[in-house]
C-alpha cells in the first residue's frame, strides 16, 4: 500500500486515460467504443519490467496484491445501481437465471474445436465454461491443476485475465452493431465473466446506448452477481459431464478410437499406498 | 490484509478514482466527494463483514447486496444516496483498476506467451460462445416475458 511509485504511476496512466475519453470508430453500419479503462490497461501493461521498465517487479506485485481491494469501489457503485433498478430486475429474474444455460453454447463449439486442433484432456478444462475464479477452483479440486485439465483451464484463465477485457468490450460493441439483439440481452450476457469484462462489455453499450446506460449497467451486474452463485453449480451438475461427453464424440471422430479414461484425483489412494 | 491497510488502499483508489470523474466526467471533484465517501465505507462496510461473520461468504457480496438495499426506491436516504453516488461515474471507477490490472497482468505475460496458440484460439471461441449464447437465451426470454 505505500508503493506511491505505483500510485503515481497510475494517477498518471489514468488522467491519460480520461484525457483521451471515448473514442468511437465506424465500422461498415456499426461502431466500435475504445474506452479509457481500455488504454489504462494498455498502458498499464506497456509499464511492465519486461518492456518499457518504468514499473518495477515489486510495483507489479503490489498492484496484484491490491487489486481484490480496488474493485470493492466498483461492487459497491454496482450494489447502488442495482438498487434503483430492482423492480426491473426482478421482473427480468427469469432472464438472468436461464442466461445461464448459454455456456452450454461454450461447449457445443469450443470442445469440438479445442479436439479438433489437436488438445486432448485440456479441451475439457478449457471449453466447459468461460473459466473464472470458480471454475478455476472446480477443476483444480476434481482433477488437479497440474492436470492435462487444469492446464486447459488456466490457459483459458491466464488468457481472459490478459485479452478478456478488451476482448468483451470490443465484442459486445460488435454485437450491438451487428447482431439483432437489443442492449439488455446484451448487458445480461456481459455477466457471464469477470467483473472487468462485464464492466468493458456494459461501458462500451452504455457508450453506445446512453439513454439506457443506467438499466444496462443494472442488468450486467446483477447478471454478473447471479453468474458467481448459479455458475458454479451448472458447472458441475451440466457442463462438465456435457464437456466429457461431446469430448469422447469428437475424439472418436478425430481419432477413430475412444480417448482415454479421465485420471480423476483420487485422494485416498496415496494412503492406501503407503499402508500396504 | 489488515483492515487499516485495506482502508488505505480503499482512499487512495477511491482519490484516483475522482481525479479519472473530474478528467473524464462533467462532475467537478468536491460535489463528487459525498458520493465517494459512501462507496468507501460501503467497501470497507463489507468486507469487515465479510472477515466477522461467520459463514464463509466473502465481502464482496456484502457489499453489493448493502448497496443495493440502500437505494432501492422507497428505503429512507435511497434518494439522498443515490443523488450523491450519481456523481460518480462507474466507468471512471474502473480506469483505476484497469490501470493497477495492467501493471498486475506483467506478472502472468510469461505463462501467456508460452501458452500454445491452440488455447488463445479455445479462448476466444469460449469467450464469443458464452456471450453470445447467453445474448440469444436473454433475448429469447426477454421477449417472452415482455420486458422488451
Amino acid at each position: 500500500m505505500k508503493d506511491f511509485r505505483l500510485h503515481l504511476i497510475v494517477l498518471i496512466l489514468i488522467v491519460v486515460a480520461e484525457k483521451i475519453g471515448n473514442i468511437s470508430i465506424t465500422v461498415g453500419v456499426g461502431k466500435i467504443v475504445l474506452l479509457p479503462m481500455m488504454y489504462a490497461l494498455l498502458m498499464g501493461v506497456a509499464t511492465a519490467p519486461r518492456f518499457t521498465k518504468i514499473s518495477s517487479e515489486k510495483n507489479v506485485r503490489t498492484a496484484s496484491s491490491l487489486l481484490g481491494v480496488t474493485l470493492m469501489l466498483l461492487m459497491a457503485r454496482y450494489g447502488t445501481l442495482v438498487g434503483p433498478s430492482l423492480p426491473k430486475i426482478l421482473a427480468a429474474s427469469p432472464a438472468l437465471i436461464l442466461q445461464e444455460f448459454g455456456n452450454l453454447g461454450t461447449i457445443i463449439i469450443g470442445v469440438p474445436l479445442a479436439v479438433f486442433v489437436g488438445l486432448k484432456r485440456e479441451a475439457i478444462g478449457a471449453a466447459h465454461s468461460v473459466a473464472r475464479e470458480p471454475n478455476v477452483a472446480l477443476i483444480g479440486e476434481r482433477f488437479g491443476l497440474d492436470g492435462a485439465e487444469g492446464r486447459g483451464v488456466m490457459g483459458v484463465y491466464i488468457c481472459g485475465t490478459v485479452i478478456g477485457t478488451i476482448f468483451f468490450g470490443l465484442m459486445a460493441s460488435l454485437a450491438a452493431a451487428y447482431l439483432p439483439f437489443h442492449p439488455y440481452a446484451l448487458a445480461m450476457a456481459a455477466g457471464v465473466g469477470s467483473a472487468s469484462m462485464m464492466t468493458a462489455a456494459v461501458g462500451s453499450l452504455s457508450a453506445m446506448f446512453p439513454q439506457m446506460a443506467d438499466q444496462i449497467a443494472a442488468f450486467g451486474a446483477a447478471s454478473n452477481m447471479l453468474s458467481g452463485l448459479d455458475g458454479l453449480y451448472m458447472s458441475i451438475w451440466m457442463a462438465l459431464p456435457f464437456a466429457e461427453w461431446l469430448y469422447r464424440k469428437s475424439y472418436r471422430m478425430k481419432y477413430g478410437v475412444d480417448p482415454e479414461p479421465p485420471v480423476v484425483r483420487n485422494l485416498e489412494e496415496g494412503k492406501e499406498g503407503e499402508a500396504k | 490484509m489488515k483492515m487499516s491497510e485495506t482502508l488505505g488502499v480503499l482512499l487512495i483508489c477511491g482519490f484516483l478514482s475522482l481525479v479519472a470523474n473530474v478528467v473524464g466526467t462533467k462532475n467537478g471533484f468536491v460535489e463528487a466527494i459525498p458520493g465517494m465517501l459512501f462507496l468507501i465505507a460501503l467497501a470497507f462496510l463489507g468486507i469487515w463483514l465479510g472477515k466477522v461473520i461467520p459463514g464463509g461468504i466473502p465481502g464482496v457480496a456484502y457489499v453489493v447486496t448493502i448497496g443495493c438495499i440502500l437505494t432501492v426506491p422507497g428505503v429512507p436516504c435511497a434518494a439522498a444516496i443515490s443523488a450523491a453516488v450519481s456523481k460518480v461515474g462507474f466507468m471512471q471507477l474502473c480506469t483505476p483498476i484497469l490501470a493497477y490490472a495492467g501493471v498486475a497482468i506483467c506478472k502472468d505475460l510469461d505463462v501467456f506467451a508460452e501458452s500454445s496458440w491452440r488455447i488463445v484460439v479455445v479462448s476466444c471461441v469460449v469467450f464469443v460462445g458464452t456471450y453470445i449464447g447467453s445474448a440469444i437465451i436473454a433475448q429469447l426470454i426477454l421477449k417472452a416475458i415482455g420486458q422488451i
